[in-house]
């Protein structure tokens, strides 16, 4: 704190007045292309969404935009379509936590003692789906599932097994993207496992093994909680954007289908939008996914204070 | 219940190589069925038995690949420029300075990437087209020229760097855009080398904005190519792969050569 700003602790009452206000000025000039970019693109287009939420306008420049109060909001909240999605989102969110933080952590913890150039070889590997793009991950799978000719379910049939309609069925096609999304996920997080687990302090170790503890009582009273910083990070991450990065394949691959099954509250957002062309339905959905994950996120954080165990 | 230290080895050495398979096989997969004559794409035989550059001279022939990629090494290299440069502007401007709304525009910052891209879609969907930004290149830069993460990485990286240097520059008369330019950005090459990398990939991986925002194929970048690829062609599996290969090529290449930086950076700046 010993470098207060030039601008406060320079006299005030003095001829040198305009230079002053410019020194105030100053930091702004170097804030203002960031903060005008966003608050152009994304603080303002907030304010616009906020409200177009309590209008009713197809999107057309001629047509004018209509105020219907609260309608949006009330038609959503009773469209079968929007319960169908937020149950979704859910399944996405709640399916995805295994592969974004269950089994890198269990990956982790297992393979802690590695060392050398395999253990390089594996970290330069498992990292590759997180840099693949998404559209590439998603033609990738859509051959790899593919009903007839895919790799999956000719080995599937090759064992006796019935083929499996991984984007057909719906209730398979969820599942299918959920795995999608994982996929890029697990090895960057098995990687940010790794790095905390080996940042913990070896005494720790050392000691407990002095005092007897096994592997396994290591793992659960010491490794575990010090990891846990990370443990909420990823879950965090996972719950306010796992839908969102979900949207790629759905729209690439299912288009929401089938029998809208894998259809999420984003995706649904961008039907509203840019298919139906009903801006006052996806910026009203747009509002309420905004709130509820904003409350999320503070949940979150407020979660994430109270349970890390921090190693200071 | 004691197991020998290299048993656990050798379980972990199975675990690792399980995992890696799963995350290169279907990479490994893409680019062989890409070399595949198309008598063989069905075949479940791990490498073509005739490989061929067949599919790569059709997707030369049926889609505009080089412009594709060309756009897209534009638009990726024009957005992580603007990323760099605003971020460090953002970056000095919290470090320097303690001032009246320093705190409120950290915030801002921070916060905006709470704001989920399909809230904001509509307007700005509506401003891009009534810029004229619809079909450009330079609408896809123009919105994303500027990142919460690049500022906030940043940020960290001048906080870590000694206040000393940065008085003496001034004392030496130095102000405060020479004191970025000569004294602080010299020595954070390797932030804003990790903070680059970043932007780019996210850049050349970018799919919702250039959806909404690019009509024309011979406009677009190669996320959407592949996407109006796969919408046309969709069972051509040769011919897909083949695209997808070329589009993922770039980045591979550079994850090939920087590949340390490239995870660190990752790691470092978190998901998004």
């Amino acid at each position: 704190m010993s470098h207060t700003a030039i601008a406060t602790s320079m006299p005030i009452a003095t001829p040198r007045l305009p230079r002053i206000t410019l020194r105030a000025f100053e930091p702004w000039l170097y804030l203002a292309p960031a903060l005008a970019v966003l608050i152009v693109w994304t603080y303002v287009p907030l304010l616009e969404a906020f409200e177009l939420s309590f209008y009713q306008w197809n999107m057309l420049p001629r047509s004018q935009p209509r105020y219907v109060g609260f309608d949006n909001y009330l038609n959503l909240l009773n469209l079968p379509d929007m319960q169908q999605a937020v149950i979704n989102t859910v399944l996405y969110t709640v399916g995805l936590l295994p592969l974004s933080v269950g089994v890198p952590l269990v990956v982790a913890l297992l393979t802690a003692q590695l060392t050398g150039p395999a253990r390089n070889l594996y970290r330069g590997l498992i990292f590759v789906p997180m840099i693949v793009a998404p559209i590439v991950a998603a033609i990738v799978w859509r051959w790899l599932l593919n009903e007839d000719h895919g790799l999956a379910n000719q080995w599937l049939r090759s064992f006796g097994f019935d083929t499996i309609g991984f984007l057909r069925d719906p209730d398979v096609a969820l599942w299918t993207l959920v795995w999608i999304t994982g996929w890029k996920l697990i090895g960057f997080s098995t990687l940010l496992f790794a790095a905390a687990d080996s940042a913990i302090n070896p005494s720790y170790i050392e000691a407990a093994r002095m005092d007897g503890a096994t592997s396994w009582q290591i793992v659960r009273d010491i490794r575990v909680p010090l990891l846990s910083p990370t443990i909420l990070l990823l879950s965090l991450m996972t719950v306010l954007f796992g839908a969102q990065w979900s949207f790629v394949y759905i729209n690439a691959l299912t288009g929401g289908g089938p029998l809208r099954s894998t259809t999420n509250v984003y995706y649904l957002m961008w039907e509203y939008g840019f298919k139906t062309m009903s801006a006052g339905w996806s910026t009203a959905a747009g509002m309420l996914v905004f709130l509820v994950f904003g409350l999320v996120a503070l949940v979150c954080l407020a979660l994430m204070k109270k349970l890390a165990v921090y190693d200071d | 219940m004691t197991t020998s230290p290299n048993t656990r080895r050798f379980a972990a050495h199975l675990v690792m190589i399980g995992l890696s398979a799963l995350a290169i096989f279907p990479v490994y997969w893409m680019v062989q069925t890409s070399f595949r004559p198309e008598s063989e794409v069905f075949s479940t035989a791990l490498w073509p038995a005739t490989p061929t550059l067949e599919n790569y001279r059709r997707v030369i022939e049926v889609m505009p690949i080089f412009g594709i990629l060309w756009n897209t090494v534009l638009m990726a290299a024009a957005t992580t420029a603007a990323q760099v440069v605003t971020g460090l502007l953002a970056a000095w401007a919290l470090v320097r300075w303690r001032f009246p709304g320093g705190r409120l525009a950290h915030s801002l910052i921070a916060l905006s990437w709470l704001v989920p891209f399909q809230v904001v879609m509509i307007p700005n969907y509506v401003l891009a087209t009534r810029l004229g930004l619809l079909d450009t290149i330079a609408g896809l830069v123009v919105p994303n020229a500027a990142a919460a993460f690049a500022v906030l990485v940043l940020y960290n990286a001048m906080r870590g760097f000694p206040r000393e240097v940065v008085e003496a520059a001034r004392m030496d008369g130095a102000g405060s855009l020479r004191t970025l330019i000569e004294v602080v950005i010299p020595n954070l090459r390797a932030p804003i080398a990790s903070v680059s990398i970043l932007c780019f990939i996210s850049a050349w991986n970018e799919y919702f904005w250039p959806l909404l925002l690019i009509r024309k194929i011979e406009n677009s970048v190669v996320q959407i190519g592949l996407q109006f690829f796969m919408s046309q062609e969709g069972n051509d599996w040769g011919l897909l792969m083949a695209a997808a290969t070329l589009a993922s090529l770039p980045i591979l290449l550079i994850y090939l050569v920087l590949q340390r930086q490239v995870v660190e950076s990752f790691m470092k700046s978190g998901i998004r």
